[in-house]
């Protein structure tokens, strides 16, 4: 957990908390409108593969219909939960407080990695994803900034067949 | 559909290109629901340190994965992308996206290569690194 430091900020309290569940999302039904949105944005100013927004093109390809791009995220906007009438809550940035655990004292936390997984199963239209977060793991390290806290939040994606689509870990620092 | 492209350990992957602009931005903030202001106003961008508002970092991401999507067609899929954050890209600038193979291996009859990846602005600053793993067909 430690790596050339003298002193821990990990109390036994983050410790049991590791591989708990976070916070999870379900998300609406994706339609085909919200891929071709996300594949018209990140494409800007060239047209998007037609994989993304041409239903007749996309019939003859091996997915038989039009398929969202890998990144797609369908949870930006509303989700089924939590509902939109409940208090919107961050995907990535977190607290150890969602859990009921005091997180250590810092003055800054900034995203320094994300690591990304797929299975060949992609996200199609009429699909709704689950996503489950988890503080994966801690460790630590002295830097530039001082004593580093390095936390791991892996965000596990499953379809409505339970199929895993996608897992993300963002590795957060604090100090 | 099916088809294994020919990959070479050393190959090169055409450049993807994007300028830094608000209207680009702007168009991935509505899809992501992502509207901070230092993406988009340059006093707030100033008054947080920095000399103009600057892209997201899922779009960089997405740029990666796009990058890697034109190289390998519909007949193969990305595996993995990871990336580490070196510095803001900012409005008025231009990203030009690299990807390099480092390895070829073949998993479970799939042929898999590895590549390092990196963005830079048009003073060579390096502003994302990654690595990336990808199938090459469908088996």
């Amino acid at each position: 957990m430690s790596g050339g430091i003298s002193s821990t900020k990990v109390t036994p309290e983050m410790t049991a908390i590791v591989g708990k569940t976070m916070r999870e999302s379900i998300s609406h039904p994706v339609t085909v409108s919200d891929i071709r949105k996300w594949a018209i944005a990140v494409y800007y100013p060239q047209d998007p593969p037609p994989l993304f927004w041409d239903e007749n093109y996309a019939k003859t390809t091996k997915y038989g219909g039009i398929v969202a791009p890998e990144e797609f995220n369908p949870f930006a906007w509303a989700t089924e939960k939590p509902s939109i009438t409940e208090p919107k809550v961050a995907q990535t940035a977190f607290s150890e407080h969602e859990l009921g655990v005091e997180p250590p004292e810092y003055s800054a936390m900034l995203l320094t990695e994300i690591r990304e997984s797929y299975s060949a199963t992609r996200i199609c239209p009429g699909d709704v994803i689950r996503s489950t977060v988890r503080i994966s793991d801690y460790f630590e390290r002295e830097g530039r900034m001082g004593h580093m806290l390095y936390a791991t939040l892996s965000n596990e994606w499953r379809n409505q067949n339970d199929e895993w689509i996608r897992t993300t870990e963002s590795v957060f620092v604090r100090y | 559909m099916g088809t294994t492209i020919k990959v070479s350990v050393g190959d090169k992957l055409p450049l993807f290109v994007r300028d830094g602009t608000v209207e680009h931005w702007n168009r991935f903030a509505a899809v992501n629901n992502e509207f901070a202001a230092h993406h988009w106003d340059p006093d707030i961008a100033k008054a947080e340190g920095f000399p103009a508002p600057f892209c997201m970092a899922p779009l960089q991401l997405a740029f990666f994965h796009a990058m890697l999507r034109d190289w390998l067609g519909e007949g193969g899929r990305i595996i993995s992308v990871t990336a580490k954050l070196k510095g803001p890209f900012f409005k008025g600038q231009t990203l030009t996206g690299l990807a390099c193979v480092t390895g070829i291996n073949v998993i479970n009859g799939e042929k898999h290569a590895d590549l390092d990846l990196s963005q830079i602005d048009e003073t060579d600053r390096t502003i994302a690194i990654g690595k990336a793993q990808v199938a090459l067909s469908d088996n």
